[in-house]
């Protein structure tokens, strides 16, 4: 221990930052529903990032078919059973966690990129900017995600792309009214004020003084909108506006699925369990970075 | 309402969590009753949205236009044939274009104002001003003041020219009440809003609630001018069209005995309840073709041996497996059911070989390009077809894009022949059985219309078209439809696919179940169905 | 207090036209022809162009933007092509079986969700809290959609308990309109057997509509009933004798209500836009399933209306409660 501290200059200078590091890291653990979210999210990453190469039947997920095969209950051959077009559900439902993977991301991330500056301008100057802003972020807010995505969708003509498309039009303005509120509060702070009479640009003062102060929330409720964006999507799907196929996706595959109920069950229930446990996971990990990062908010 | 009572076997659970109450469901008479006579209950996928009889069509629209409205004619039995109705008898001059009809005299609207040549001339007018539904079927060769109320109960039609096909559109055009019609006018719409929801009829059977997209109940007219060929103490009290769905739903409401008669069944449920204890299944040939449309205009698609490759790679078999094997394939751009038809030799089968030879004759020897694949959004065996070409067309190193988009959108792509897709699945129900329906889906003309998305011009098809259409010889007329079926399929607008047939499944009480090809997919005549409990 | 009403009722009108700017947008992205729709398969083109100046299909863009905007002002949504008549008076024909079953998901959401946030902060950190906390992440976490399948097929197929679909049996009739929501109409008709059938058919849809807002307030009364529970003149109170349950249900609720209130607001458009999942699943014939079929179908002028109606009711419930909150929180009515 002694060596560790002397050698290291680093963990001198940083010693406060390492020590509230670890209490998140120790409040963290000590949590046992935020752990099992944290280990819902990992296995759905690995299934995800690997998902092809374990799975039996990779070439199922690509428009193979095998009509001879339709429809068989789980069998030791086949652990979901087989689909209408006698593919392997469960290399399905397995490969289907990249499409979820890539919505959640692709939607949260359009979703900070356009909402997180919008928001910030809007707290931080104020005065017509936030009202434009702000006015217009509520038209959106008017209107349940999933009714105007549905529009867009229905519009655009179906399949993941314009899925992603219509529910990033539809999630932005929620981080706009998370950060605007975050800047609102910080921009007569002290340390925000004495920075600006030093003479700093407007920028560098967003950059550095009121982003950083911002960006638990942000994480918090990026972690939550992952899952809740990949049940949107599944929704979009489920509606029969979802994957093209023959890309799996959990939402459609229940769309198809639901006309076989409840002779061919396991064609629903595997991937709603899906979607279920991938939601869930985000959703109780959202829950605990919360209770670390942003205790305060963790009422609501 | 008062009066009537109405019982109903007790599957109403509303104390929550009555475990007891599950006990007697399924053991006791599953049908409605009113008093001592039966309500049948039928339900299907689709809404009765617009129920003028001249401003729309579908099948579950004109199964209930046919109930509270009657025709001149009727299409009865298989294979169809036309049946007097309204009319008793008809005449027409040497060359068809004068066409005589005399009335049945104790025919009675639902009011018991008297069905007259007045308001069959009116009906005919109405059905061709307001240009919609039913209209362009008779509009290019009957103006409305070429319609005569000789008197009250002969009515004559001059047509432009010789129609051999007339008379089978008559049984489409239903007669409606002028009085209540003229009684129900807003803005000169010719009663089209009320109508919509309202029926003034003399049909079977009349309304007594109209859910458009729910619910349409009607009771049968007790004194119905045409009788009832079940017997008159065996008629039905009503009939209830539900509207349901969910194809699951269905099945188990027909399961639980909620409905007697349900279509629009998937394949493997119909195996399922075929030979389940109290069902009775109804499965007939149908006249539906599906065929994939492909541009020949532009992209790969407009090379005649690229399509002639995918013609030659599709899985054919594959098609008959979807419906598990409840559909024929086609042998011929024609439905066997129309008179004219013959078996085209050399139409493709699976032939990778000769699919190969085709493509190297091609501007593209290896394939290697990708096609758009439309169907109509929400529609589930056009989809997995697209699988099949998918995974049919690899061997050919040609990519499919399997792309759902809504009805308008497809139908607004393919008017054009630069915007329309490389393919596009297409139903077509001929709504009679007289050639020249199908035969115009490779006219010129047919650009624009949904099923002429393939743009095909050539010249020769639209010569013996419009030749056959005005022949009234009918061995002349069959052999022109003959050369026009060898050069369609030589020409491989599309990949002829399959026909599916027509199912339904119902209790086994239910009698009088009469098929007819010419009824639109899920239409079923219910005039003559009755509930026996004996 | 006027005056602010009056503010707040102007934003509403403003943000209701930038709603149907951006519904209007969406509604034309992409190439249609409606009117192809309602001229059926077999129309000729003249056919599709009588029904394309029946609506007015035929109209430059943005004479048909500036017409749907004159006709919002007078409470005219155009007309669906699906179903040929007025959005309007298809709304008005569906929207009170949604309202219905919002409203009852609401009650249920709240007579659960309340009762059980405070069991879950008395018995904190013991068995039935953790169960009540993993219950309201699941709701949340729970596709309405698949969930409604599974129910529907559990109590409606194999137990048989329950209607599958659905408002009312084949063959009852409705009681006569008044409302349009059959539990209202029934009750005044004094029909108590037509009630029951009501009730049963909308138990499912309203149960799987209300678990994301049974989730939300259960945590909330769970916190605030925490707080209470820690405040000193709680302690104050019990030492002077005051029984834990009074404790409880005089001081929790009554803090608890705010938040409850807020949720309900919040949560109301919300729940409005969720029956476009629920209904679909239980063939209730409302607006969500009215929106989705003429999706679908690529019929505009109904989604967009539904958009409007939602978007209206979202932002007047919005009102209401920051209203109420006025009234229930004397702090509050200062800054307002």
């Amino acid at each position: 221990m002694s060596i560790g501290v002397a050698s290291s200059p680093f963990a001198q200078r940083h010693a406060a930052k390492l020590r509230q590091a670890r209490f998140f890291v120790w409040s963290f653990t000590r949590s046992p529903s935020t752990m099992l979210g944290l280990g819902i999210v990992l296995v759905f990453l690995a299934l995800a990032a690997f998902g092809p190469a374990i799975v039996p039947y990779p070439g199922d997920a690509g428009g193979a078919m095998n009509l001879g095969n339709r429809l068989k209950p789980p069998s030791a051959a086949h652990w979901f059973g087989t689909d209408e077009m006698g593919n392997d559900l469960f290399s399905r439902v397995v490969i289907a966690s990249r499409t979820s993977l890539w919505v959640g991301l692709t939607i949260v991330g359009i979703a900070t990129l356009v909402g997180v500056p919008l928001g910030l301008a809007a707290g931080y100057f104020g005065g017509w900017v936030r009202a434009t802003i702000m006015r217009v972020t509520d038209i959106f807010l008017s209107v349940p995600g999933i009714v105007l995505a549905l529009a867009i969708v229905a519009a655009l003509g179906s399949g993941i792309l314009n899925g992603i498309i219509a529910l990033s039009i539809v999630w932005w303005p929620g981080y706009v009214r998370l950060v605007d509120a975050k800047a609102l509060a910080l921009r007569n702070e002290p340390f925000v004020e004495a920075a600006r009479c030093v003479g700093a640009s407007h920028a560098r003062v967003l950059a550095l003084h009121i982003l950083p102060n911002c960006t638990s929330p942000i994480i918090v409720k990026a972690s939550m909108d992952m899952g809740l964006a990949i049940l949107a999507a599944a929704s979009l799907g489920f509606i029969g506006l979802g994957a093209k196929p023959p890309a799996p996706e959990w939402g459609a595959m229940i769309s198809v699925a639901r006309t076989y109920m409840p002779n061919w069950w396991w064609y629903s229930v595997f991937p709603g369990f899906a979607i279920y446990l991938t939601v869930l996971g985000f959703n109780l990990l959202g829950d605990g970075l919360r209770d670390v990062l942003d205790p305060k908010s963790s009422r609501s | 309402m008062a009066g009537t009572h109405i019982g109903r076997r007790g599957a109403m659970a509303a104390g929550l969590g009555a475990a007891g109450l599950a006990a007697g469901i399924g053991s006791s008479a599953a049908f409605e009753l009113d008093g001592s006579r039966k309500i049948l209950v039928y339900a299907g996928g689709q809404p009765v949205p617009v129920l003028d009889p001249h401003v729309r069509y579908d099948w579950s629209t004109r199964m209930i236009q046919q109930s509270v409205y009657d025709a001149l004619a009727k299409y009865v039995n298989d294979p169809p044939q036309i049946v007097p109705w309204l009319a008793e008898r008809w005449e027409t001059n040497p060359d068809q274009t004068v066409w005589t009809f005399h009335l049945a005299r104790n025919a009675r609207f639902h009011n018991g104002d008297p069905v007259d040549a007045e308001a069959v001339r009116y009906s005919f007018e109405r059905g061709l001003r307001l240009n919609k539904g039913v209209a362009w079927m008779l509009k290019d060769v009957l103006a409305p003041e070429a319609i005569a109320a000789l008197d009250a109960h002969t009515v004559r039609f001059t047509l432009t020219r010789a129609m051999p096909s007339f008379l089978t559109y008559i049984p489409m055009w239903y007669i409606v009440n002028p009085k209540q019609v003229q009684a129900n006018i807003a803005n000169n719409d010719y009663g089209e809003g009320w109508m919509a929801t309202n029926a003034a009829g003399s049909g079977p059977f009349r309304l007594r609630r109209f859910e458009p997209q729910s619910l349409i109940h009607m009771d049968a007219v007790a004194d119905y001018w045409k009788g009832w060929p079940q017997g008159e103490h065996r008629r039905l009290s009503g009939v209830i069209y539900r509207v349901v769905r969910e194809p699951a739903t269905r099945r188990a409401l027909v399961q639980r005995g909620e409905a007697d008669l349900i279509t629009e069944v998937p394949a493997d449920d119909f195996d399922l309840l075929r030979d389940a204890r109290g069902m009775k299944p109804e499965d007939h040939r149908g006249m539906t073709t599906f065929a994939i449309t492909m541009n020949t205009t532009k992209g790969p698609t407009a090379d005649i041996n690229v399509r002639k490759a995918i013609a030659h790679a599709m899985d054919y078999d594959a098609l008959m497996q979807i419906h598990n094997g409840a559909a024929s394939l086609m042998t011929s751009p024609f439905p066997e059911q129309v008179p004219g038809h013959i078996a085209v030799p050399g139409i493709p089968r699976r032939n990778l070989d000769r699919a190969r030879q085709f493509l190297a004759q091609s501007q593209y020897p290896n394939g290697g390009f990708e096609l758009e694949y439309v169907h109509v959004q929400g529609l589930e065996d056009p989809r997995r077809i697209g699988l099949a070409l998918l995974n049919a067309l690899q061997p050919l190193n040609i990519r499919v894009n399997i792309v759902a988009q809504p009805w308008p959108t497809m139908v607004a792509r393919g008017a054009r022949a630069e915007t329309a897709p490389d393919m596009v699945s297409v139903y077509v129900t001929p709504v009679t059985t007289d050639p020249d329906v199908i035969a115009g889906k490779y006219h010129t003309r047919a650009h624009g219309q949904f099923w002429g998305m393939h743009h095909l011009s050539d010249a020769q098809v639209t010569q013996w078209v419009e030749a056959a259409r005005v022949e009234t010889d009918a061995p002349k007329r069959n052999a022109l439809y003959a050369d026009i079926q060898r050069r369609v399929v030589d020409l491989q607008p599309e990949i002829f696919g399959m026909l599916a047939n027509r199912r339904w499944i119902m209790r086994d009480y239910v009698r009088g179940f009469a098929y007819c090809p010419l009824r639109l997919t899920g239409e079923v005549d219910l005039h003559p169905l009755w509930i026996d409990t004996a | 207090m006027w005056a602010y009403i009056a503010r707040r009722v102007a934003l509403t009108g403003l943000m209701l036209f930038g709603l149907v700017c951006v519904t209007f947008t969406v509604s034309n992205v992409a190439p249609s022809d409606p009117a192809a729709l309602a001229a059926g398969p077999d129309a000729t083109r003249d056919m599709v162009e009588t029904i394309r100046r029946e609506y007015g299909l035929d109209r430059p863009l943005h004479e048909q933007f500036v017409r749907y905007v004159s006709g919002v002002v007078r409470g005219d949504l155009g007309r669906s092509i699906v179903t040929t008549r007025p959005v309007v008076q298809d709304l008005a024909r569906f929207f009170p079986a949604t309202l219905e079953l919002v409203l009852l998901s609401m009650t249920l959401g709240v007579a659960l969700g309340v009762p059980l946030g405070m069991m879950s902060a008395v018995l904190k950190n013991r068995a039935p809290d953790h169960l009540a906390r993993f219950v309201a992440v699941s709701l949340v976490a729970l596709p309405a959609f698949w969930f409604g399948i599974l129910l529907q097929l559990f109590f409606s197929i194999w137990l048989e308990w329950l209607p599958t679909s659905g408002r009312l049996d084949l063959a009852t009739a409705p009681p006569p309109h008044v409302s349009g929501m059959l539990l209202l109409d029934s009750l005044i008709a004094g029909q108590g057997a037509t009630f029951g059938q009501a009730f049963a058919h909308a138990m499912l849809p309203a149960l799987v509509l209300s678990f994301p807002c049974l989730a939300s307030i259960l945590r909330v009364n769970r916190a605030e009933m925490i707080e209470v529970l820690s405040a000193d003149y709680v302690t104050a109170a019990r030492a002077h004798g005051v029984s834990r349950l009074r404790v409880i249900c005089v001081h929790a609720l009554r803090n608890a209500m705010l938040p409850t209130l807020a949720i309900i607001g919040l949560r109301w458009g919300w729940m409005l836009g969720s029956t476009v999942l629920v209904e679909t699943v239980f063939d209730w014939p409302g607006i969500g399933l009215y929106a989705v079929s003429s999706a679908i179908a690529g019929d505009f002028k109904p989604v967009m209306g539904v958009t409007l109606l939602i978007g209206l009711n979202f932002m007047v419930v919005n009102l209401i409660v920051d209203l109420l909150y006025g009234v229930l929180d004397p702090r509050l009515r200062a800054g307002a």
